[in-house]
């Protein structure tokens, strides 16, 4: 049975898991939920995923949720075919790579996932934003990045030489805020910008874009 | 020995205790002071760039991000101590879900929570009501899906208890102690597996101090 991803292909954290796929050659179906309608908000969406979010993967029965434990599952499971070494299983890298992918959970994702709330989620909602908020968000990412910058003048990737998962993680809302909402944090910061033009331009993610 | 620079009464210094706790794993706690700055000083992002207590020196391997130290302890000594992270594919996939429920659906509104209302006011701060607020609200939603869960089976990632339960404890500890209990009290499988969790002897160890 080929993988079944649940969800909406606008939704940026959808576009990881199928990007995740595409990396290790792992076909899917996307079977689409009605978000707009609030589908996944209803018992019969929340028996599978019960906080009400997408995506969630059904592989032959085993479902899955949570986009970043999802990833991990088809890298281990498909470890031998596609892009290698999306988890690295030397334990000292591994340990390299929770450090980096727990960089992008606390020092990356909660602004990034503030600035779009603030700029599309609730503009979607006929709020407006909390500029305060809004400028707090930014100046910490930016200050997030400085460091950033530091990591990634000593090495290719955030864990190391070679592409992982931690660095896959940003593409979604990296590419919302650096693209969509056009906040140039990039120019100031050469390293983060070497990193990010060699992330964005896999071929997986340019198909992702044109079509989850 | 492990050395976990840090300090005492972190929430995210505790948690790699609580581990070296569980594993049986010696550890030396190396006082970081954070009142002095001492965490943006170059001597310590020259290990931890991010300038954020812990890292740990394990005999030379440098290491931050206490869920990360948390994982590579769990996994240096499998068969020490409490076993922390299933290896079925299957097992250890549910925990990873059990894990990023616990980052994206806990901590996310729950430590920010405790920034205002407990550690803000330590430094002379006014909390943010209006935010603690809002956060409050988003995390009574979480809650009931967590009641829901847990209503199914023990633990988050099944019926053992795995490192996904357990990185709950210093910032929950934190947010009953700040007058939150309720928000666990009042959901039944939520409160059961609260108390199994925080009455745990390893927590009890490290909870007033790592």
């Amino acid at each position: 049975m080929v993988l079944k991803i649940h969800g909406h292909a606008i939704a940026p954290l959808v576009r990881l898991v199928a990007e995740v796929c595409r990396e290790k050659e792992v076909p899917y179906e996307l079977v689409n939920v009605e978000v707009y309608k609030g589908e996944h908000k209803t018992p019969a969406f929340k028996e599978f995923q019960p906080f009400g979010q997408v995506p969630y993967i059904d592989d032959d029965g085993f479902v899955l949720y949570e986009s970043r434990a999802i990833c991990r599952y088809i890298a281990k499971k498909y470890a031998s075919q596609g892009t290698p070494d999306l988890v690295p299983r030397d334990p000292k890298a591994e340990a390299i790579f929770e450090q980096a992918v727990s960089i992008e959970t606390s020092n990356f994702y909660p602004f990034a996932l503030g600035i779009t709330t603030e700029k599309i989620v609730k503009k979607h909602r006929g709020l407006e934003p909390n500029e305060a908020r809004l400028s707090d968000l930014v100046n910490n990412l930016k200050a997030k990045l400085d460091v950033y910058e530091v990591i990634l003048g000593k090495q290719a990737y955030l864990a190391g030489g070679s592409i992982t998962l931690a660095d896959l993680f940003h593409l979604p809302y990296g590419t919302i805020v650096f693209e969509e909402l056009g906040y140039d944090m990039l120019e100031d910061r050469p390293n983060v910008a070497r990193w990010w033009k060699e992330i964005t331009a896999r071929p997986s993610w340019l198909a992702v874009k044109a079509k989850a | 020995m492990v050395k976990l620079y840090g300090f005492t009464h972190s929430t995210c210094t505790r948690l790699v205790a609580l581990v070296c706790k569980e594993k049986n794993i010696p550890y030396e706690l190396v006082h970081v002071n954070l009142a002095k700055g001492e965490q943006k000083d170059p001597a310590f992002t020259a290990n931890q760039p991010f300038g954020q207590v812990p890292y740990i020196d394990d005999e030379g391997f440098i290491l931050y991000e206490s869920r990360a130290i948390a994982r590579y302890l769990s996994k240096k000594y499998p068969n020490q101590g409490t076993s922390l992270i299933p290896s079925d594919p299957k097992a250890e996939g549910l925990f990873e879900q059990a894990a990023s429920i616990e980052a994206f659906n806990f901590t996310a509104f729950v430590a920010p929570i405790v920034a205002e209302k407990v550690f803000k006011p330590r430094r002379g701060l006014q909390p943010n009501e209006e935010r603690v607020t809002e956060l409050l609200a988003m995390l009574q939603g979480k809650m009931d899906a967590y009641d829901a869960i847990l209503g199914k089976q023990k633990y988050l990632a099944g019926d053992s208890v795995t490192l996904a339960d357990l990185s709950h404890l210093p910032h929950g500890t934190v947010f009953c102690q700040a007058g939150y209990a309720e928000v666990f009290e009042s959901r039944p499988n939520l409160s059961r597996w609260w108390k199994d969790i925080s009455s745990r002897p390893a927590w009890l160890a490290v909870k007033d101090g790592a």
